[in-house]
């Protein structure tokens, strides 16, 4: 069960990018840091020790599971452990992305007012 | 060719570099680093691009995750230590009340320190080994295993003292399978399971083979004793079975 604090609290940077590149299904390690880059247009890159060190943290939390250890058809024959969002991780993200958008609603008023 | 011999050599060290992670760390997630790392040297040679960069900077920012991840690895372990110590604390209570209300319970200071000391042995080995497996069976067996294990040694102990018959110390072979189980089993639940099974059998045999030289109905006392015994080390054997069933090794 996922911890209450993870579900509410302000995800980090790298948590918030794990969560995005796993919400249209799930991937493997290598191919949630390539979506990392597509999603940010390369402005965030994230290496190894970030991502499996923010995963593990996710999984303890109950934010992401593993579902499957197969091939990726588009690399190569190795089999692969591939992640997927839980329902407390998608709720979670929704949670933030919400958040974002209060906070965008907030500043565009604010500047609308200001000039 | 010299970009392929490069990326060989970066693995090489990169493997070296993962040992640095804490060991449930590593276990859990260290082949799939190497694989990561494998994978982002790939597309940098396939890209024709050089891989020292690269490598440079992975290997800076895995140093970073090794720090990070020994220090949480270390602050858990302080966490896991102060509560099975206060958890050991609690449970001495029961003899330190006991003994002033049983007649005749007259431990010394040396004999309170000493049950202190299981306690915490028992719950520390409890602590260490449950928390690298998520399982609730494989859980609930090691904690199941090491009850039976203690009450086991702890009555043996208690008995030998009141019979001053050294027979019996030949229930501490029980223990000594299990210990020496639990070793070749390397932890595994379906090595854990046979283990288990073999005590419970062992324990079976003891308790009819060898005589206790009781009265009738002490005889029916520890005939259930022993029963008990039998049951609670079937019953952890089954939950490390089941664990094994589950997919855990």
């Amino acid at each position: 069960m996922a911890k209450k604090s993870a579900a509410h609290a302000p995800l980090t940077p790298a948590v918030l990018h794990i969560l995005l590149a796993l919400s249209t299904g799930e991937r493997h390690g290598y191919a949630i840091m390539k979506q990392v880059q597509v999603d940010s247009q390369g402005k965030a890159t994230m290496g190894p020790g970030t991502l499996y060190g923010s995963m593990g943290r996710m999984m303890e939390a109950g934010l992401i599971r593993e579902s499957d250890k197969r091939v990726d058809p588009e690399m190569d024959d190795e089999r692969r452990i591939y992640y997927e969002l839980t329902g407390a991780g998608r709720a979670a993200l929704d949670t933030e992305l919400q958040r974002y958008r209060n906070v965008v609603a907030v500043a565009k008023g604010r500047l609308a007012h200001g000039h | 060719m010299a970009t392929n011999g490069a990326g060989r050599r970066y693995r090489t060290w990169y493997a070296m570099l993962l040992r640095l992670y804490p060991r449930p760390f590593r276990e859990r997630f260290g082949e799939e680093m190497a694989q990561t790392f494998h994978d982002l040297c790939r597309e940098q040679e396939d890209a024709k691009r050089g891989l020292h960069g690269l490598a440079l900077w992975i290997f800076f920012e895995t140093s970073v995750g090794i720090v990070r991840e020994n220090t949480i690895h270390m602050s858990q372990l302080g966490n896991t230590i102060l509560r099975v110590a206060l958890g050991a604390l609690v449970a001495l209570m029961v003899p330190l009340v006991a003994s002033r209300v049983v007649k005749g319970w007259n431990w010394n200071a040396g004999s309170f320190v000493f049950v202190y000391v299981l306690f915490f042995a028992t719950g520390m080995v409890y602590a260490l080994i449950a928390r690298k497996m998520n399982v609730w069976s494989y859980k609930a067996g090691v904690g199941v295993a090491l009850v039976a294990g203690f009450a086991l040694g702890w009555s043996n102990m208690v008995h030998v003292a009141d019979s001053e018959n050294p027979a019996n110390l030949v229930y501490y072979s029980v223990l000594a399978l299990g210990a020496v189980g639990a070793w070749l089993a390397r932890l595994e639940a379906r090595g854990l399971a046979r283990t288990l099974f073999a005590m419970a059998a062992t324990l079976a045999l003891i308790a009819v083979m060898l005589p206790s030289g009781a009265p009738p109905y002490l005889a029916r006392n520890m005939a259930i004793g022993h029963g008990v015994f039998v049951a609670l080390l079937t019953a952890s054997g089954l939950l490390f079975r089941h664990a094994s069933l589950a997919g855990l090794k």
